[in-house]
Order: structure tokens, then C-alpha cells, then sequence
């Protein structure tokens, strides 16, 4: 397996959608991933807050194999446990999840690590611990995380991504229409959940999202 | 691993009914009065503040005792935790020994006659069933009584930890089913006096076993038990 850390990982985030069964309205993760990955989506997050794990096991060995095949970045959230059994190319950690230090221990050297900072001192700390990159947010208000706190907003993102070296992805309430500013702001991609997973026509929404990650990103250089 | 050496007494903690603080104050004794295993479960604890507890807990638990960690492999690794206790539907087994290395403990919950053979067949080390009686730790979930353990217990090979409302009292009972040990919440935790709790689990387990030996019925009974070479 060749590593996704280095500079094949900026482009691997450019659209990186996180699963959410709430939203799916029914539909299979593995549907979902197929047609946001067939719109442009250049990640997959198995994101498994309820329910027994053998179902996420069962998820992500489908997330796992349909990631490999298109050649897409493959992460989950939170469980490292889960992550290693799956042979995720990454795992992505929160402020009271296991601390990076830790996390980067555990997953050696070859997988992507991920981390949700609330604060640029954690920001700054996750990057010494030896975190790939960055997911800063909510940018904008945002239903789908009951518990993300008040929107952080653009200045966060611009901080946030001025100060470190590795890269950022906002996240939090990003559509079509707003995404381009996040960009701006200095991220290299958009991470959506309801955006994409909760769209009627899962492609199309994917589609949409990644020509304004890509115009805004060739704007930018 | 020997089956013998696999803990009898399993101590699982949760936080709803006893703090890892007070926890920690009385586990000296507790491992001291018989507790052979204690097991890190506390759901819903996110795992940064479970990792805290898993440390304080490893430096507290010391051999013969064992500390297991409740469903988190990563936890178990991060804090060198002598094994893993897996749910029933938890990860896999074969992730777990391949994480975790040689000479771990690796458990299974199992609620059904099925589930306990797949867990064997996957190579656990032990399987906790329940519950055997009513508990507070699982209100309306009915007892699945002594009978359906036996019938656990002589489906595998794999030593047998009966949970669920499990006193000192219904403990000869439930190790004449054939259980190797027996795992408790509320009967050690909630306890007037926990450490008293723990000798009388204790006295009632080394008595039966002293006597009418569990393992003798399970041969007698031509369940698939282990042969006397183990003893």
C-alpha cells in the first residue's frame, strides 16, 4: 500500500465527504460513497457514532473496498481500533478523542492522521504531534453536528491555515454556494456531510461542490 | 492459553455506578480480596478521557490480576492492558491478536449458543455469557437462566465467565452449570462493603470448585470439556 501522507494528500482533500446514516435517508453508505466518488469526491470518512460495530465493520469493508478500487483516500473517524482492522489509509481524531501523539503511535508511520482543533494552540500542538492535516470548522452554522459549537467562520480557517504548514479543510454547513470562500481562506478542499450524503442526486451535489473546489484552488495559484 | 489461567473473578466497572476515582481508592483491597480481572468498561466516555482512566487503572493493576479493556483495542494497546474483552459484536478476534501481540487476553460477550461457537471458532480465550439472572445493569432484559448456560458452556471448549445478577449466593450454582468464573457490576460496586463482597464471591467459588468440581460434571455430562490433562 503506498502511503496517502506527503503531497499526494493535498489533492486527496479536496472533496472529502463523511458518511452520516441520519442523512443517507435510507440509502447504503456504499451507494453513497460510489456516487460521490463518481461526482469527484476525492475522500471517504466512515464516521460511526451509533449502532453495533460489526455493522461498521461491514460498512467500511465495503467503504475500504470501493476507495481502493478508485483510487480515493479511505478514513474513519475516531475508532483507530477500527481503522487498523479496516486497513484505512487514515484516521481522523477530535479534541476528546485519543490525542494525535498517541493516534500517530498506534498507526505507524505510513497512515494519514487527521484533527479537528477547536483552538490555533491545538492547531499548532496537533502539527507537532505528527497530524497530516487539518479539519478546521464549523465555518458555518451546521446542523448535522449537534455539538460542533458555534460557527468558527472564515477568519478561523485563514488563521488556522496561515499558521501551520500542513494542510486544512473547512468543514461545517459548506455547500456549492460557499464553498469557493473557504478556499480562499486557504484551504485545499471542503469537507461536507449533509451537503453531499443528504442531496437528492448524490452526484450532481459532489459534482457541483468539486468544480468550485477546483476553480477556486487554480484562482488561488 | 491455558484455560486455567484464564481470571475466574471479573470485576467490570461502570462509572453510572461507581466514579474511576472511588474505584481507584478501593482497588488495592479489591485485588487483595480476590478480583482477578478488571475489566475498563464505561460507554459513552469518549476515548481521550477513557485513555486518562486506562492509565490510572494500569499502574493500580498488577499481576495476578489483569486489567482488560471493554471493546476499545486501541485503548488496550495505548495503555498495555493484558488483553481485550471484545462485545458481541465488536471487532473481530484475528484484529485483535494481530494488534495486540502474544500472551493477551482475548474475550468475547456471547448471548446465544451460535454466538459462543463463532466466538470459539475465532480463538478467544474465554466468552462471558449472560445474563444468567435479572439485573439493574440490564433492566427488562430477562434472564436467560442456569440451563441455557449450561447449554453455553458445553458448546465450546472455551472457558466460560457467567454474567448478570450473579450474588455470592447463586455463585455454586452457576459454577456447577460448568462456569470457570463469574463477572460482576453492581454485586461488588454497589455493595454495603465492596471488599467483603469480593471475599464472599471469592469463598463461594473456591468452595464449589473444592467439592462437586465443575469441571468433573462437564466431562460426566459428555459436554466437549477439557480433558483432565489440563488440571
Amino acid at each position: 500500500m503506498v502511503s496517502w501522507r506527503g503531497t499526494r494528500l493535498r489533492d486527496a482533500l479536496r472533496l472529502y465527504v463523511i458518511t452520516d446514516r441520519t442523512l443517507a435517508r435510507g440509502r447504503p453508505e456504499s451507494e453513497i460513497a460510489r456516487q460521490a466518488i463518481a461526482g469527484g469526491a476525492t475522500a471517504i470518512q466512515l464516521r460511526w457514532k451509533t449502532g453495533p460495530l460489526s455493522e461498521a465493520l461491514r460498512v467500511g469493508r465495503e467503504l475500504r473496498e470501493l476507495c481502493s478500487r478508485e483510487g480515493v483516500l479511505f478514513v474513519v473517524n475516531d475508532r483507530v481500533d477500527l481503522a487498523l482492522a479496516l486497513e484505512a489509509d487514515g484516521v481522523h481524531v477530535g479534541v476528546t478523542d485519543l490525542p494525535v501523539a498517541e493516534t500517530r503511535r498506534l498507526v505507524g508511520d505510513q497512515l494519514v492522521v487527521g484533527f479537528s482543533p477547536e483552538t490555533l494552540e491545538q492547531a499548532l500542538e496537533a502539527e507537532a504531534a505528527g497530524a497530516d492535516y487539518l479539519g478546521v470548522g464549523p465555518v458555518y452554522p451546521t446542523v448535522t453536528k449537534p455539538d460542533a459549537g458555534p460557527a468558527v467562520g472564515l477568519e478561523h480557517v485563514q488563521r488556522i491555515a496561515a499558521a501551520v504548514r500542513i494542510p486544512v479543510v473547512g468543514i461545517g454547513g459548506i455547500t456549492a454556494e460557499n464553498a469557493g470562500a473557504v478556499i480562499r481562506a486557504g484551504a485545499v478542499g471542503v469537507a461536507v456531510i449533509s451537503a453531499v450524503v443528504g442531496a437528492d442526486d448524490v452526484r450532481l451535489a459532489a459534482a457541483q461542490l468539486r468544480k468550485v473546489v477546483d476553480e477556486a484552488l487554480a484562482e488561488r495559484q | 492459553m491455558n484455560p486455567w489461567s484464564v481470571p475466574r473473578l471479573h470485576l467490570i466497572t461502570d462509572p453510572a455506578v461507581c466514579s474511576f476515582e472511588q474505584l481507584c481508592e478501593w482497588l488495592p483491597r479489591l485485588l487483595q480480596a480476590g478480583v482477578d480481572a478488571v475489566h475498563l468498561r464505561a460507554p459513552g466516555v469518549p476515548a481521550g478521557e477513557l485513555l486518562k482512566v486506562a492509565a490510572e487503572l494500569r499502574r493500580r493493576i498488577v499481576p495476578p490480576a489483569v486489567l482488560l479493556v471493554n471493546d476499545r483495542l486501541d485503548i488496550a494497546l495505548l495503555c498495555q492492558a493484558d488483553g481485550v474483552h471484545l462485545p458481541e459484536q465488536g471487532l473481530p478476534v484475528r484484529a485483535a491478536r494481530e494488534l495486540l501481540g502474544g500472551g493477551r487476553l482475548v474475550g468475547r460477550s456471547v448471548h446465544s449458543v451460535e454466538a459462543a461457537r463463532a466466538a470459539a471458532a475465532e480463538g478467544c480465550d474465554y466468552l462471558i455469557y449472560g445474563n444468567v439472572y435479572e439485573t439493574a445493569s440490564k433492566p427488562g432484559a430477562a434472564a436467560r437462566g442456569l440451563d441455557a448456560l449450561r447449554e453455553v458452556v458445553h458448546a465450546t471448549h472455551v472457558p466460560v465467565v457467567a454474567i448478570g445478577g450473579i450474588t455470592p449466593d447463586r455463585v455454586p450454582a452457576v459454577v456447577r452449570m460448568g462456569a470457570h468464573g463469574v463477572a460482576v457490576i453492581r454485586g461488588i460496586l454497589a455493595a454495603d462493603d465492596p471488599i467483603a463482597a469480593v471475599r464472599a464471591y471469592r469463598q463461594a467459588m473456591d468452595e464449589v470448585r473444592g467439592d462437586g468440581d465443575s469441571r468433573d460434571i462437564k466431562r460426566e455430562t459428555g459436554g466437549a470439556g477439557r480433558s483432565a490433562d489440563n488440571r
